[in-house]
């Protein structure tokens, strides 16, 4: 019990040290605005993302692969995927983003390429394969650890398969001259293409990746131990984080306990007397 | 303490001890003397619970400022609310009349774990100890009201966190407690002692005990989050930052609901004691008395939402709770219709532990019936908040556990010091007390209903004469406290000796001799006959 109090306080802090990662809400940061740009009131209506949880992306839709070799999204779905919008020539965010998940990939205790893949799409159709290949060197690189290269593929695409990912996700985007407005989220999909989480911001925790890709996951359960632990986390659509479902959890030990002393004196029954001390 | 001044002629657990002074007592694992030390400091924080509730009546015996200003008031409020729940009432059966009697009915030389016995007493006065530190120290005595509801005991700067903290761990006390009764009913039953001759206090006490295992836990967390929440601003019940207040209403009753039963059921268990005693009378319907304590904490337990209705809770839920709430009365009216049929053609003898009882039987009704007002969800918005419920639950806890516990003293603490008051005092304290109760506590129910809001300082002129009306029946209350302790502690002091059994119970306390030794049974009984076979009476 000590324990998970404990447990609790040390991810309150952690919640309390990360604000505004962790608690940005969808309407709060839409865009990231470069400073020559101001959207206008119209613009700032179309940036935004609306959360389609549940629904399935389309996996017959065609992105080209760091070779420009055309390639079905189907191919890369083939378990948990983590699917980040960006855009390679970004000067801001994205490289925040994919920095991040460059920085936490490592800490994830699941295998790249098989377990789960990592696939950042850009939604600039004027972007290049060459260009992608050059970033996911970069990215990879800045992993300090060995990453296989399946492990994060780095897609480009037409306008019309771009436009069918980011509407299927519900992310909305617009165009300023070379740059663009858009949210800062990336999405948790299962194999068959479900959508199973949004993480917003740029920083991420190992824990939430973990459990996304766990829940995405689910059908096809790993070790029991991963069942457990996705239980005792719930998401907290508010917070979007992980938080440690304290209530569910203490309510759980307590039960079992008591049932199990009610279980043992009823086991054991009256107990016999020692005689008595003389007096 | 007592063993001073008391006449002892045998051996008993007065004397029988290893040590002497000061720590005989507090050093004790004897299951009276840990029963005498819980006895006397909940009957200390009554006293200043009831004087602080005397000072809220007097401040609103005229409209606008009487004696205190508003800061004062609701502190005055708060801490009337924390002693008299957590300090008092909470651990006063249990804590006292449960270790004094509970063992002893069972046929047992002591509880199950004497020496946690005595550290559920630690934790119990270190948590007073840290309750009244919190009053004196930092900004000031907490002004959030007894359930320190967020936001407000978030953003107070009054002394809110070390105030929680004490309740934390008197909350541990009660846990203890749970634990220790439900093994020692379990296991050191005496022999021939079966379910089904249990004494219904103990039975009482044994549906009390599991609530107190279950439910204060989940108050153990939620005060736990308000410190995270003043200390750390972990923001979980603020929907800025993605918390949720409602959860904070939701955990904290989860708790405070269940323990409204801890606090009526032994004091219900008592009075079905009481109720064949004085009636000479086998109990009607023992089964259905054990079963409906233990369907009334089932059940207890699953109504907390009614004090939410008000709070923005779905409909579904409100509807859902409101239904479960009327489901409570119904054990709680089965209980009431056996004891009803247990006074039918009984020899009624009026004694003061029986006048007691009756006015439990009236008062608790009152408080039970209105308490459906109150879970009723349309009446309870028209009501809510006001002085309505103020009057409610004060005919419960007042009216049905107060009234029970002095008449428990009458009945049960003769047998420990071996002598018994007089009773003609007795008897006008019994009618002070129930005369001033009602006049205060239903001139609040009708405040309540024509509008007046709890925890304001300040009303309507048009509230006044009812308000003067109540303030005068707390002075009548009062006085009829003081009468009776007055007239008890003399009795229990220089009063007429007693035998072992005054009133005529057929229970095992009675067999033994008064006041009990150390051990309690001199040998271990065999039990033969239940614990209302006034044929028996006097015979294990």
């Amino acid at each position: 019990m000590i324990q998970l109090v404990f447990q609790f306080f040390k991810i309150a802090v952690l919640l309390f040290v990360l604000p505004g990662v962790a608690y940005a809400s969808v309407e709060q940061l839409p865009a990231h605005q470069h400073a020559a740009m101001v959207p206008s009131v119209a613009e700032v209506s179309q940036i935004g993302l609306t959360e389609r949880l549940g629904e399935k992306l389309p996996l017959d839709l065609i992105f080209r692969d760091e070779n420009g070799k055309p390639i079905r999204l189907g191919e890369l779905i083939t378990g948990p995927t983590i699917i980040s919008p960006v855009y390679y020539k970004c000067t801001n965010v994205c490289n925040f983003l994919q920095g991040g998940l460059a920085g936490v990939l490592p800490a994830v205790k699941r295998k790249p390429a098989e377990d789960y893949r990592v696939l950042s799409v850009s939604f600039d159709e004027t972007e290049t394969p060459a260009l992608a290949s050059k970033y996911k060197r970069i990215y990879l690189d800045a992993m300090n650890a060995p990453f296989p290269e399946d492990g994060w593929r780095f897609l480009t695409g037409d306008l019309d398969n771009i436009h069918r990912l980011t509407d299927a996700i519900g992310y909305r985007f617009v165009r300023q001259g070379e740059e663009f407005i858009h949210p800062v989220a990336s999405v948790v999909v299962a194999r068959d293409g479900t959508i199973v989480r949004y993480f917003y911001g740029t920083t991420f925790l190992p824990k939430d990746i973990a459990l996304a890709l766990l829940e995405a996951n689910e059908g096809k359960v790993g070790a029991s131990i991963r069942t457990v632990v996705g239980y005792c986390f719930s998401f907290d659509p508010l917070g979007k984080t992980y938080v440690f479902n304290l209530m569910r959890v203490s309510a759980t030990v307590v039960i079992l306990c008591t049932g199990a002393f009610l279980f043992y004196l009823i086991l054991t029954g009256r107990k016999r007397k020692h005689p008595r001390k003389e007096t | 303490m007592k063993s001073a001044t008391q006449p002892v002629t045998a051996r008993s657990f007065w004397n029988d001890t290893g040590r002497t002074g000061i720590t005989s007592w507090i050093f004790s694992t004897d299951h009276k003397r840990i029963g005498f030390l819980y006895f006397y400091s909940v009957l200390a924080f009554f006293l200043v619970g009831m004087t602080l509730g005397g000072l809220l009546r007097i401040e609103l015996m005229a409209p606008g400022r009487t004696i205190v200003g508003p800061q004062t008031y609701n502190a005055l409020f708060t801490v009337h609310g924390v002693v008299m729940i957590f300090l008092f009432i909470i651990p006063a059966f249990p804590g006292a009349f449960g270790n004094l009697i509970m063992p002893i009915q069972i046929g047992a030389r002591d509880v199950a774990f004497p020496r946690l016995n005595l550290l559920s007493w630690w934790f119990y006065i270190l948590g007073a100890a840290i309750i009244i530190i919190s009053l004196f120290t930092g900004n000031g005595p907490p002004d959030t009201g007894w359930t320190f509801y967020l936001p407000f005991s978030e953003r107070t700067s009054t002394n809110v966190s070390l105030a929680v903290f004490g309740v934390f761990i008197v909350g541990f006390s009660s846990i203890l407690t749970g634990i220790n009764f439900v093994t020692t009913i379990h296991q050191l039953r005496a022999e021939g002692m079966t379910w089904g001759r249990l004494p219904l206090f103990v039975w009482s006490l044994y549906a009390t005990a599991w609530v107190q295992i279950l439910a204060t836990p989940i108050l153990a967390i939620t005060l736990a989050l308000i410190i995270a929440e003043r200390l750390l601003g972990a923001g979980l019940f603020d929907p800025g930052r993605g918390g949720d207040p409602l959860m904070y209403q939701h955990l904290f009753w989860i708790y405070s609901h269940p323990a409204v039963y801890i606090m009526i059921l032994p004091a219900m268990g008592a009075i079905t004691e009481i109720i064949p005693v004085f009636s000479r009378k086998p109990i009607f319907g023992y089964k259905m008395i054990a079963f409906s304590g233990i369907a009334i904490a089932s059940a207890g337990s699953l109504v907390w939402g009614h004090h939410m209705f008000t709070s923005g809770m779905s409909d579904t839920a409100v509807l859902v709770f409101s239904f479960l709430t009327f489901v409570v009365a119904i054990p709680s009216a089965i209980k009431v219709f056996n004891w009803v049929s247990t006074l039918y053609k009984g020899s009624i003898s009026l004694e003061a532990p029986m006048l007691f009882a009756l006015s439990f039987i009236l008062l608790f009704s009152i408080g039970g019936l209105t308490g459906l007002i109150l879970g009723a969800a349309a009446t309870n918005v028209h009501v809510h908040d006001t002085h309505f419920v103020v009057g409610h639950f004060h005919y419960v806890m007042f009216g049905g556990t107060a009234f029970a516990f002095f008449g428990a003293m009458h009945y049960w603490l003769p047998k420990f010091y071996g002598r018994r008051y007089a009773e003609k005092p007795a008897l006008v304290a019994w009618a002070l007390m129930f005369v001033g109760f009602n006049i205060t506590y239903f001139s609040m129910m009708l405040l309540g209903v024509k509008g007046m809001p709890r925890r304001y300082y300040d009303y309507l002129p048009e509230f006044a004469p009812l308000n003067l009306v109540s303030t005068v029946g707390s002075w009548i209350l009062i006085s009829g406290v003081i009468v009776l302790l007055a007239n008890l502690f003399y009795g229990l002091w220089k009063g007429e000796r007693i035998g072992n059994n005054p009133w005529g119970g057929a229970s095992l306390e009675w067999t033994i001799s008064s006041p009990p030794p150390t051990e309690n049974f001199s040998e271990d009984p065999i039990v033969t006959h239940g614990p209302y076979d006034f044929s028996k009476a006097g015979m294990p």
